[in-house]
């Protein structure tokens, strides 16, 4: 079983980010652009958004019906609930205050129930999302998403202001990015360019699907318009989307609903596959279509094979849920690591089999590396390993890029994917610029006539991109 | 394409249209029991409640009652299974959609109805003794019941509801699933929906229904007691008593969402049995026997006159042709024996660019008669040797801008885009340079002519009968072009995969061809596209899956031989936009 220890430190410049040449100097960098995403965002947290109807001051002279009204259509139902509870209600018209006091015992009643039958079933907050989806520090990082296209070079980023930011090569744009901005974006969770398609991203969010057109309308800048918005049929935010690879079916999940929808966006249809037990948190489509991995925020996780009627294996964590997974690029291996201990497991899958097939039983779970935390270069205060944050495999196979929870080095391992086999050695590990910067996402660049190289595009917690050329 | 070829696939869909019967005729039992489960229901005593119900399905009588019922969900069932297999024809005036459609369309309005009428006959059997009969003794004579009456009467509207708003103006369709999951789990996924939206869904006919029947109940009463020579009894004869009798209306409610519910059922049945996957080869064993035939997957796309045949076919060449070591793809590309040809690819090649081509062709045709696209093509010939290209695109836009929001221009349309009328043609000078004049004979008859054309335009109805509606044609292409959706993508899957998979080199001659079929089908469907024809609006789903389709094929191929582009397509306009379409899209 590979470990950490031993792990060579990777050269630090090499992306013009970084603005350095070293001795391994990649000339197809200096034709990424340089992004930082700190200046634009500076002062804009998730904590520090003001909404425009906290500009301005109350009206002190409105009656208590006027103003229960008032705050049931700016807030919804419980804003005005808790407006007949407050303090000031309850001085003018005690009666209203008591009667909101019976509902609000009610609803607290009902949701405890409800809470103590399906644990899952909490409210639906930032905190619960960062604590699910594969973003490090969610909430306050810079970088939200991160997503490169299939064939070309187009590279979206979503940042903690709610924009989704598309950067082209220096040369092909001068290295301006196209922003998609609109008020149906908020808390992005996850995007995707669709396959076979040059100019469609989607967008996960709170409101739920955000399809974006970006057709002939880069000089423009910036596209306020989503071509298309789809909601969650229960109104709840999306938390992970994965397109197929021929970009005709999107599967998406969401934390909020045991469900996983498959939509076919060009008909307008969906379906759902329906299962009992905790909500969906993770989704990744194998990279030859045959098989769905599906992770819930519980201790289950499934396989759907998707050309056998859409059948499934069921697995059980001991512990904890799975937080991150990864297929192989041959779509033969799946490698994910759960919440409660630093191992990361493999599940390998093999179409052929000689002899009957018995069910999930003949595909074990076996442990492949051993990610608890070690020093760094014999220094105490640095270390890498813990629990694991995200997982990337690159599209030649031969790296695979780890993130943790806690500590704030990327573990590199490079993997050799054999005809019976998979083995993973000890590669490299890779620093911030600080020693407090860590990294919030990362993501291989696809192989396509444009690349053939592994990039590894790293955002920095402090809203850096860096791009990595391995070899 | 052999006649036992279109036997066989005729026989295997009879196959599934008895089993969708037969999954109509139990499904009658299952909502009896649940309606049985309403009208029965005892709080205080739930095992008595359960059991008195199921007792009652049992029931002999509940056997017996329920034969006319099955009698007329098998009637039903054989008018959908005809709709289903019947041959697809563009009917271009109304009058003549009638003339094909209007007896079967009135034969299903009363398989509807007697649906509806036999299952409020049925179910009004369980219910209290004042709902039960028709007849009644009052007052020591025979009385018509007004409960029974507006029960039957929910009944035949609940039925004349769903074949209105679901089978008057469309044609069955079956929606071919995203996902293909196993019979038992679709079966459980179609009843939880169906019987979750159905109380919903029946609100609004029960409403209405109780609305009309408290306006003209009393008259419909009348009439009926006359008939049977009985009197007519003083229940529910105002709104107020409709409205006030709760359970009357419970009983209505429920009884249409159970009628509304089992069309629908019927509906699916059929869909989910039809969309099944077909058992299709790539080439015939030589082998096979006369007696089994199989059908191949090019005979079935063939199959133009049955419909469902030919969708199932493209989509099992969709299916396996995307599949990850495809056996399907790997027969395709093989040779034969003997001879060493690629007879599989061929076949297989030449059907679906013809099927494309054809397609292509017949949309092209009917979008020249929208006016359009017609006025922008003019306006494109006329303008095209003297303006390029952005400038007239631009034009173009200009003038569907203008078009769309009834802008007129300033200046009067110069002579040569404006429609001339017949009579001044004749001023035209002509070719040859020599001009025909007529004579007052040929000037009279054409003049007559144009008179009684524009007389009979006058007359109500005869342009609605017998006048083509702008973009009937593409609109009814586009509806159904679901196998051009599946064969386009097919083609393109398979075009891909032949850059590792082809070992012999089958796929590469015909590159050019197909990458030009798709071409020029992706340019009639963008400028169909960019007309903004308002009749094209109903089929915005149709066509908008179309369009993506054709796109993303187009995109896959061109993506996945970008590098050999120059060496497949001769240089020119088409490889330039080629190239553009693989980084702009």
């Amino acid at each position: 079983m590979a470990s950490l220890s031993n792990l060579k430190q990777c050269h630090k410049f090499n992306s013009p980010t970084s603005g350095g040449r070293n001795y391994n100097y990649v000339a197809e960098l200096d034709n990424y652009p340089v992004i930082n995403l700190k200046p634009e965002l500076s002062g804009t947290t998730f904590s520090q958004r003001f909404t425009a109807a906290q500009s301005f001051i109350p009206d002190e002279s409105e009656s208590v019906p006027k103003r229960i009204t008032r705050a049931f259509f700016d807030g919804g139902f419980l804003e005005s609930l808790a407006e007949a509870r407050s303090p000031r209600t309850r001085e003018q018209m005690p009666m209203i205050s008591r009667t909101a006091d019976c509902i609000a015992d009610l609803l607290e009643r009902y949701n405890s129930l409800q809470l103590n039958l399906c644990p899952h079933k909490g409210e639906l907050n930032a905190e619960r999302i960062a604590q699910y989806v594969e973003t490090r520090d969610w909430i306050n990082s810079a970088i939200r998403c991160m997503a490169w296209h299939c064939d070309l070079f187009k590279l979206a980023i979503a940042g903690v202001d709610d924009m989704v930011r598309i950067y082209m090569r220096r040369i092909d744009n001068n290295g301006q990015p196209l922003v998609l901005k609109s008020p149906a974006q908020t808390q992005i969770t996850c995007m995707a360019w669709r396959p076979m398609c040059p100019f469609e991203l989607v967008v996960g969010c709170q409101q739920g699907l955000c399809f974006w057109t970006i057709d002939g309308n880069l000089h423009l800048g910036r596209i306020t318009n989503p071509s298309l918005v789809l909601k969650h049929p229960n109104k709840v935010p999306i938390s992970t989307l994965q397109w197929s690879q021929d970009g005709t079916l999107l599967a998406t999940g969401s934390i909020a609903d045991p469900d996983i929808l498959i939509w076919q966006i060009d008909n307008g249809s969906m379906l759902p596959l329906r299962r009992i037990g905790p909500p969906g948190s993770l989704l990744k489509w194998s990279p030859d279509n045959e098989w769905l991995f599906a992770s819930t925020v519980g201790r289950v996780f499934r396989v759907w094979k998707c050309n056998e009627r859409w059948t499934t294996d069921r697995w059980v964590c001991n512990e904890g849920n799975v937080q991150a997974a990864c297929w192989s690029p041959c779509g033969r291996f799946l490698l994910f690591a759960s919440t409660a201990e630093p191992i990361l497991y493999r599940i390998e899958f093999v179409q052929l089999l000689l002899g009957p097939t018995k069910g999930s039983d003949d595909k074990e779970v076996v442990p492949v590396a051993d990610l608890n935390a070690i020093p760094l270069d014999g220094s105490n205060t640095n270390l890498i390993g813990g629990a694991v944050q995200q997982l990337a495999w690159d599209p030649h196979g031969k790296f695979l890029a780890i993130t943790f929870r806690s500590t704030n080095a990327i573990a590199i391992f490079r993997t050799f994917i054999q005809k019976f086999g998979l083995q993973i050695s000890v590669g490299y590990y890779l620093l911030g610029d600080t020693p407090t910067e860590y990294p919030s996402y990362v993501c291989f660049q696809p192989l396509n006539r444009e690349n053939n190289r592994t990039v590894l595009a790293i955002g920095w917690s402090t809203g850096r991109i860096q791009f990595h050329a391995l070899e | 394409m052999s006649n036992a070829a279109m036997l066989s696939c005729k026989l295997a869909l009879f196959r599934r249209c008895v089993r969708a019967v037969l999954l109509s005729v139990a499904v009658q039992f299952l909502l009896l029991a649940i309606f049985l489960l309403f009208v029965n229901f005892e709080l205080w005593h739930p095992l008595q409640w359960v059991a008195g119900t199921l007792r009652l399905v049992c029931s002999f009588y509940t056997w017996f009652a329920s034969i006319p019922l099955i009698g007329a969900v098998v009637l039903y069932g054989i008018t959908l299974s005809q709709q289903h297999l019947a041959e697809r024809r563009y009917c271009s005036t109304r009058y003549r959609w009638m003339l094909n459609n209007g007896p079967r369309k009135l034969l299903f309005l009363g398989a509807h109805l007697l649906v509806g009428y036999l299952t409020a006959w049925l179910y009004t059997g369980y219910l209290h003794s004042d709902y039960r009969h028709l007849l009644y003794r009052c007052y020591g004579r025979d009385c018509l019941s007004s409960y029974h009456v507006y029960l039957l009467g929910m009944g035949i509207a609940a039925g004349c509801y769903y074949f209105v708003s679901v089978h008057l103006h469309y044609e069955v369709t079956i929606d071919y699933p995203i996902v293909e999951q196993s019979s038992p789990k679709k079966l459980r996924e179609l009843l939880f929906a169906t019987l979750k939206t159905a109380p919903i869904n029946s609100l609004l006919p029960t409403l209405s229904y109780s609305l009309i029947f408290a306006l003209l109940g009393s008259f419909a009463r009348q009439r009926f007691s006359h008939l049977l020579g009985v009197d007519a009894d003083d229940r529910l004869v105002s709104i107020l008593d409709v409205a006030s009798n709760v359970r009357c209306l419970f009983y209505a409610w429920l009884l249409s969402s159970q009628i509304l519910s089992n069309m629908h059922l019927m509906k699916r049945f059929y869909a989910m049995l039809l969309s099944e996957e077909l058992p299709l080869i790539v080439s015939r064993n030589r082998l096979a026997s006369d007696k089994q035939p199989e059908v191949t997957v090019v005979t079935g796309l063939g199959l133009f006159n049955i419909y469902v045949v030919q969708c199932l076919a493209a989509h099992f060449l969709y299916a396996a042709s995307k599949r990850k070591d495809s056996p399907v793809r790997r027969e395709i590309f093989q040779l034969t024996e003997p001879g060493n040809r690629p007879a599989n690819w061929r076949e297989l090649c030449d059907q679906c660019v013809s099927i494309v081509g054809n397609f292509t062709d017949e949309l092209s045709d009917s979008m020249r008669q929208i006016s359009v696209i017609k006025g922008s093509e003019q306006h494109l010939t006329t303008a095209h040797s003297d303006i390029n290209a952005a400038l007239l695109a631009e034009k173009v836009l200009l003038r569907q801008y203008n078009q769309l929001y009834g802008i007129r221009s300033a200046v009067a349309p110069s002579s040569e885009t404006s429609p001339e009328p017949r009579h001044q043609q004749w001023n035209a000078k002509p070719q040859d340079g020599i001009r025909h004049v007529p004579s007052w004979c040929e000037r009279l008859s054409t003049q007559l002519e144009e008179s009684l054309q524009r007389v009979l335009r006058r007359i109500p109805g005869i342009v609605y009968l017998f006048g083509e509606s702008e973009g009937a044609k593409t609109l009814f292409l586009v509806e159904h072009s679901l196998p051009i959706v599946w064969v386009t993508q097919a083609l393109a899957h398979i075009c891909v995969a032949s850059l590792k998979e082809d070992r012999y080199g089958v796929v590469q001659d015909d590159l050019p061809t197909i990458i030009k079929a798709l071409h020029r089908l992706k340019c009639e469907l963008d400028k169909l596209s960019s007309s903004n024809t308002s009749n094209l609006k109903a089929a915005t789903v149709s066509f908008n899956y179309l369009r993506c389709a054709v796109r993303r094929s187009l995109y896959n191929v061109c993506n996945s031989f970008y590098d050999y582009l120059e060496d497949i397509m001769t240089p020119g306009e088409e490889l330039r936009q080629l190239q553009s379409f693989v980084h702009h899209g």
